[in-house]
C-alpha cells in the first residue's frame, strides 16, 4: 500500500468516524460542546484564508460573524425570509464590509493591520449595542434578538435536537477545508503565501500582493458570515456581546496560531485542543474568573510558539509521516 | 533597437541624492555592466527602473513604452525581471515552490507553472535541489534561486544585482557562462557586480557611477584603463584580478 493510498484510507476513516460520532455521544451537553468545536474550527479555517495564507493577522473577524447572524435573523424575523437565503445575503454584506476594511488596511504591515481590524470590529459592536432600529430594521440594541421556535426541519433551519446542527456544521467545515486545499494549490494560494513571506520579492515576480490579499479577505469574510447565521439558528438568541465579541475574534486567532497558521488541518487541530479548555473554564470558572480561558490560551500560545513556531500541525504531521508513510519531511518543503 | 532607456533620472531620499541625472541606454541582446563604489547608487537605480520606488525626476522607457513609476508586478508582466542584492527567498517553501510562484506570471495553471519551473531549474543545473527548503540553501544556491525565479517570469530584460557576491571562483566562472548563455537566448541583461574579473568578461559595455553620477562609460577594455575610474572606483588598494 503506497502512502497516497494510505492517506486516502485514513481520510475516509476519519470522515466515517466524524459522521458516526453522534451515534456514540448521546449526551446533549457533549453534543453542544462538539457543535461549538466544529463551529470554531469552521471560523478559524475561514479566517486562515486571509490570516494564515496572506501573512496578516486579522483580529476582528467576529464582526463578520455578527453581520451574518444579524442579517439572516432580521430578514427571517421581520420579512419571513428563509435563514438559508439570509445566510447568503449576510455573506454578501460581510464580503462588502471585508473589502471596505481591507482596501485601506491590507497594505499595512503587522500590528497596524491587526489594530485596524480590532478597531473596526469593536466599533461595529458598540454601534449595534446602541442602535435599536436602522430604518425599519429592528436590531434591538444590547438586548439582542430572540428567534421564536418554528416548525422544525431543514427548511426552517431549526431542529429540536443537536444532531442536525452537528451535521450541518460538519459539512460546512469539510467544504471550507476542501476550499482551502484547492486555494492552497492554486495561483491565488501561491501568490498569498509569497506575498505573506516576502512582499517585495513577490511583487517583483508579478504578484499584486494587495489585490491577492483583498480577494482572500473577501472570501474569508463571506465564509465567516455564514457561520454567523449558523450560530443564530443554533442558539436562537443573539446579542452583540455574544456574537460580535472581541473574545471570539481573539479565540479564532489563538486557535489558528496554536493549531498552525496557513495549514489546512491546523485550525481543526487548534479547535480540538482549545475548545475543551474554553468550555471547561466557562463551566468551572465562568462566574469567578470569567477571562480564565484567554489566560490559559496565552500560556499555551507562548509554549507552542517557543517549541513549535509553526503550530501543532507541524510535529503531528511529521509524526504521521514517520509512523505511517515513512516519507520524511526533514528537508522537503510543502 | 533599444531595450531600456533612462533619461535624466534623479532619486532623492530626503536630503540625500542617491541618483543624480543619470542617462543610460541598453540595446537589445546586450549585456550592460554597472559598477561603482559601495553606496554609489547602483541598487537604487535598479529599484527605480524595476518600480520599487518612483524616481524623483526623469523618464524610463522599456522596449518602447514609458514605464516611469509603473508598479513592479506590471513591469514583471511586461517582461522586466530583477533579482535582489539581499536575496529574498520564500524561506518556508521549497525551491520548486519559489520558482513556481514566478512562473505563474505567464499562466494560471499550476501544472503548467510547475513544469515551466522545473525546466528553468534544469537549465540552471539546479533541478536536483528542487525539493529542498529554500531557507536551507547555501548562499551560492540562493543567488542561483534568485536568477531562476527572475527567469521563470520569461523576461526580455533581466536586472541582476550582485548575483556573484559570495561565490567561489569556480562558481563565478560557472555563473558567467550561464549568463552568457542567457544572452545568447535573446535576453538582454543589466548587471551590477563588484567582481571585476566577472564584469569584464561578461559585459559588452560598462557604465561606472559614483555618488549617483555617471563618471564613465565604454567597452570593458576602455573602462579598465580609464584614469577617472581607476582613481574613483578601484582606488589605490584595489587589485584587478
Ligand atoms: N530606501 C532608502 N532610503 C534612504 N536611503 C537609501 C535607501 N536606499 C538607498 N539609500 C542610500 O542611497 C545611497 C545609494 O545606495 P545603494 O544601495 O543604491 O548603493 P549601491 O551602489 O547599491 O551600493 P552597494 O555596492 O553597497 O550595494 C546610499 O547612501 C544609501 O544609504
Ligand atoms: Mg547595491
Amino acid at each position: 500500500m503506497n502512502h497516497q493510498h494510505f492517506n486516502k484510507v485514513m481520510i475516509v476513516g476519519l470522515l466515517v468516524a466524524a459522521f458516526a460520532l453522534p451515534l456514540v455521544v448521546r449526551s446533549a451537553t457533549y453534543m453542544h460542546i462538539l457543535v461549538l468545536l466544529l463551529f470554531y474550527a469552521y471560523l478559524t479555517t475561514s479566517w486562515n484564508i486571509v490570516g494564515g495564507f496572506a501573512g496578516v493577522l486579522p483580529l476582528g473577524h467576529a464582526a463578520f460573524v455578527g453581520i451574518g447572524a444579524y442579517t439572516s435573523t432580521i430578514l427571517s424575523l421581520q420579512y419571513g425570509v428563509s435563514p438559508w437565503l439570509g445566510m447568503l445575503v449576510g455573506g454578501v454584506l460581510a464580503t462588502i464590509a471585508g473589502v471596505i476594511i481591507g482596501l485601506p488596511t491590507l497594505k499595512m504591515r503587522g500590528a497596524y493591520f491587526a489594530l485596524a481590524t480590532i478597531a473596526f470590529a469593536e466599533g461595529f459592536r458598540v454601534m449595534v449595542e446602541n442602535i435599536d432600529y436602522i430604518g425599519p430594521l429592528k436590531l434591538n440594541g444590547p438586548r439582542g434578538l430572540q428567534i421564536p421556535p418554528l416548525e422544525t426541519g431543514l427548511t426552517s433551519f431549526m431542529f429540536a435536537t443537536k444532531e442536525p446542527y452537528y451535521y450541518i456544521i460538519l459539512v460546512m467545515l469539510l467544504a471550507v477545508m476542501l476550499l482551502t486545499y484547492i486555494i492552497s494549490r492554486s495561483k491565488l494560494g501561491y501568490y498569498l503565501i509569497a506575498g505573506g513571506e516576502e512582499p517585495e520579492a513577490a511583487m517583483a515576480l508579478g504578484v499584486n500582493v494587495a489585490r491577492a490579499r483583498l480577494i482572500a479577505m473577501a472570501v474569508s469574510s463571506f465564509l465567516t458570515a455564514l457561520a454567523g447565521t449558523f450560530y443564530a439558528q443554533f442558539s436562537l438568541y443573539i446579542h452583540p456581546k455574544s456574537i460580535i465579541s472581541l473574545d471570539m475574534s481573539f479565540e479564532i486567532a489563538f486557535i489558528a496560531l496554536i493549531g498552525g497558521r496557513g495549514s489546512i488541518i491546523g485550525p481543526l487541530l487548534g479547535a480540538m485542543l482549545l475548545r475543551p479548555v474554553s468550555d471547561f473554564c466557562r463551566i468551572y470558572f465562568g462566574d469567578t474568573l470569567p477571562g480564565m480561558h484567554l489566560i490559559i490560551f496565552g500560556l499555551v500560545l507562548i509554549f507552542v510558539m517557543y517549541y513549535q513556531p509553526r503550530g501543532l500541525q507541524e510535529p503531528l504531521s511529521r509524526m504521521y509521516q514517520r509512523l505511517f508513510t515513512r516519507k520524511t519531511l526533514a528537508t522537503t518543503g510543502r | 533597437m533599444t531595450m531600456l532607456q533612462v533619461d535624466n533620472m534623479t532619486k532623492e531620499f530626503g536630503g540625500l541624492r542617491a541618483i543624480d541625472s543619470l542617462d543610460l541606454t541598453i540595446k537589445k541582446g546586450m549585456i550592460l555592466g554597472l559598477i561603482g563604489p559601495n553606496g554609489a547608487g547602483k541598487s537604487t537605480a535598479f529599484n527605480c527602473i524595476a518600480g520599487s520606488f518612483a524616481p524623483t525626476r526623469g523618464e524610463i522607457t522599456f522596449d518602447g513604452t514609458r514605464i516611469t513609476g509603473e508598479k513592479p508586478w506590471n513591469l514583471c508582466k511586461m517582461g522586466l525581471a530583477r533579482t535582489f542584492q539581499i536575496v529574498k527567498p520564500f524561506a518556508s517553501k521549497s525551491v520548486l515552490y519559489n520558482v513556481t510562484v514566478a512562473s505563474f506570471a505567464t499562466t494560471g495553471s499550476r501544472k503548467i507553472a510547475e513544469e515551466k519551473a522545473v525546466a528553468v531549474l534544469e537549465s540552471l543545473n539546479f533541478g536536483d535541489k528542487k525539493d529542498i527548503l529554500s531557507g536551507n540553501l547555501t548562499i551560492a544556491d540562493r543567488k542561483r534561486l534568485e536568477i531562476a525565479k527572475a527567469l521563470a517570469t520569461e523576461p526580455k530584460l533581466l536586472l541582476l544585482d550582485e548575483v556573484m557576491a559570495g561565490l567561489r571562483p569556480n562558481e563565478v566562472d560557472e555563473m558567467v557562462d550561464i549568463l552568457k548563455a542567457l544572452r545568447d537566448r535573446g535576453i538582454t541583461i543589466f548587471v551590477i557586480e563588484h567582481i571585476m574579473r566577472a564584469i569584464m568578461a561578461l559585459s559588452d559595455r560598462i557604465v561606472v557611477i559614483q555618488f549617483g553620477k555617471k563618471i564613465a562609460e565604454g567597452l570593458p577594455s576602455e573602462i579598465a584603463n580609464n584614469e577617472k575610474v581607476i582613481k574613483a572606483y578601484l582606488g589605490e588598494d584595489y587589485v584587478v584580478a
